[in-house]
């Protein structure tokens, strides 16, 4: 795995420029028969941490499925470089495009080493399967998010930060430049969720592009170089935080009356709810 | 762990060991030990028996020699029978191991729901109700895929329930033995007596068209299990995690269930639904490997053994009486099976 370069793609795929690398394009989205998201157009920009926020049941989990084809659109398509993820045999997605579920299964007895390795499949074939490039990416991975200390240990002892972290390993071993995270910080405390979005930072400092659905408005105003707001299936507003973040479009979207003032650490725009009157 | 550290750049870091490592070895080592605990107590079973033949003796044969009885002994009457005990155990287990990765638990086997039961009604059914329509493997290959896809559709929510899985099961199995009673009832006297041995789950009286059965059956089947281990080690991290890892969730497990009812029939329609070899030789197995993913190989070598010691126990624990082996590994494997459902039922309950 090496340290990609911004506005490159994985080494052996067709170099599309600064054009979008994934792109939802007027896709329906449904459950059951029941629509979730309505013909949604959304482009990835190349080398953005793109944050998707909205409240909740508004589709942006739906759409990170979408986007990492979990869930098959009911019309229209996602494009992964500019060709129908669908088309793709699914191995080649895989070695471009990694995604950290909600609630993945750690199989019972696994060691952290072990669990990483995992994230290799999708480069190795039934009569080789393990090669020196493996053993590279995966202790790459260990040592980016910390957890090469942990190397031996079953990932059930570990606490719910550290499990996180190597869950998070896995999918960087995939040594992919796209990273999809459904809410990775949903089960953690405070201490251990910044300690996650810092590290989703600096890979995407490194050059990776990253699509991560949130829960916390903040935790996305801050860490976001593009922030998608949904609400009810659609897309309302798109952009930079500072201009996403507003009072009316946090009224418009949660439906919170609420000041938005500069964050006093990073200056990315914080909201703080309004005082309700006291009957 | 507060400051997170600079990743180091690439090619400073010292390649690991390839990961799995002592489960890797241990597993290999619990395939020499299964294959080499097979041998002995296969070659131990063509010494023992009413004729009483030395080592050299059965040498002898083997290598071409002896005397026309001792050649009947050994090579018609007792290679056949330890041959399918060692290939179905192996297919059962190989089975059970399957299945147990695609439902992610122990209770997903062959033999609890219903999968051993309905192989062996279509077998009767091939060979006994509508004889000559289908060769009875064919049959017993039949009749595993209709309980399968009858536990499916009876828990309501696929594989995804144990409980229900086993509940689904048991009616199952239950109605898979009745149709076997009723095609008991029906046959001749000599038939019938055949049945009821074969029912319980028997080696007696194997021949060599019954290993060529069960012995290409695995020739093919155990190569495709193999290959599908690593992609069943990724679908039991949910189904989430194995398309993110470019692995198709219901593909693998339908291939997963396609292969374990192909080998449960094939296993059935040579030795009977020989009881709970599917369940324990796989958990076994992986007890001692400690490896991770459904454990294929060591689960084949484990289920060789299995079958073949249990087939020697039951032929004479009690002298002068000789048991279908499926008593022996349905007492044995029945005990495992409630601590399982104990443990499955607090689960649930907590």
């Amino acid at each position: 795995m090496s340290t990609p370069v911004p506005g490159t793609v994985a080494a052996g795929g067709p170099v599309a420029g600064d054009a979008a690398p994934l792109v939802a394009e007027g896709v329906t989205l449904a459950y059951d028969g029941a629509d979730v998201v309505h013909d949604l157009t959304l482009a990835v920009p190349r080398a953005s941490f793109t944050v998707v926020i909205g409240p909740n049941g508004c589709g942006k989990s739906t759409l990170l499925r979408a986007l990492a084809r979990t869930l098959r659109p009911r019309s229209g398509r996602v494009l992964l470089e500019g060709r129908p993820i669908d088309g793709l045999r699914p191995k080649e997605v895989a070695r471009r495009l990694a995604l950290l579920p909600q609630s993945p299964v750690t199989p019972e007895a696994i060691t952290v080493a072990d669990l990483v390795a995992r994230g290799r499949y999708p480069h190795q074939r039934l009569l080789r399967p393990w090669s020196a490039s493996d053993a590279v990416a995966v202790a790459e991975a260990m040592a980016a998010t910390e957890v090469a200390d942990l190397a031996a240990r079953p990932v059930a002892d570990l606490s719910g930060g550290q499990r996180q972290r190597v869950w998070l390993a896995m999918a960087l071993a995939q040594g992919t430049d796209l990273l999809l995270l459904d809410e990775p910080t949903t089960y953690l405390d405070i201490a251990h969720g910044v300690e996650v979005m810092d590290l989703l930072a600096r890979l995407h400092d490194e050059g990776r592009t990253l699509v991560a659905v949130l829960h916390d408005l903040n935790q996305a105003a801050r860490y976001a170089t593009h922030l998608v707001a949904m609400r009810d299936g659609r897309v309302v507003a798109q952009g930079a935080p500072e201009d996403v973040v507003t009072e009316t479009l946090v009224h418009e979207v949660f439906g919170l009356a609420c000041r938005v003032v500069p964050d006093p650490e990073t200056g990315t725009p914080l909201v703080v709810p309004r005082r309700r009157a006291r009957g | 762990m507060s400051v997170l550290a600079r990743p180091a750049p690439p090619g400073s870091v010292a390649p690991l060991q390839r990961p799995g490592g002592a489960g890797r070895r241990r597993s290999v080592v619990v395939v020499a030990a299964g294959v080499a605990v097979t041998l002995a107590t296969a070659f131990a079973s063509l010494l023992l028996g009413r004729l009483g033949l030395t080592p050299g003796e059965v040498l002898d044969v083997l290598g071409g020699g002896g005397t026309r009885i001792q050649r009947w002994a050994v090579l018609t009457d007792r290679l056949p029978r330890v041959a399918v005990g060692a290939l179905a155990g192996a297919a059962f287990a190989v089975a059970g191991a399957l299945l147990q990765s695609v439902t992610r638990n122990p209770l997903g086997s062959p033999d609890v729901i219903g999968l051993g039961s309905g192989a062996a009604a279509g077998a009767a059914a091939a060979g006994l109700v509508w004889p000559g329509i289908v060769p009875v493997p064919v049959g017993a290959l039949l009749g595993a895929a209709v309980a399968v896809a009858a536990v499916w559709l009876g828990t309501g929510r696929g594989f995804a329930a144990p409980l229900r899985m086993v509940v689904a099961g048991i009616a199952v199995g239950a109605m898979a033995l009745a149709l076997v009673e009723l095609a008991l009832a029906r046959a001749s006297r000599e038939d019938a007596l055949d049945i009821a041995t074969w029912i319980h789950g028997s080696l007696a009286a194997r021949g060599r068209e019954d290993v060529a059965v069960v012995g290409l059956a695995l020739l093919v089947l155990l190569p495709l299990a193999l290959a599908l281990s690593r992609p069943l080690a990724a679908v039991e991290m949910g189904d989430d995690v194995a398309t993110g890892l470019g692995v198709p969730p219901g593909r693998t497990r339908g291939l997963g269930v396609v292969l374990a009812v192909a080998l449960t029939g094939s296993a059935v329609s040579v030795a009977g639904p020989v009881a709970f070899v599917a369940l324990t030789a796989p958990q076994i197995a992986r007890r001692l490997t400690g490896a991770t993913g459904p454990g294929v190989g060591a689960a084949a070598a484990v289920g060789a053994a299995v079958l073949v010691l249990a087939d020697q126990v039951a032929q004479r624990a009690v002298p002068g009486t000789p048991y279908p082996v499926g008593v022996v590994t349905g007492a044995l494997g029945g005990v495992y099976l409630a601590l399982l459902l104990v443990r499955e039922w607090r689960r649930s309950a907590a």
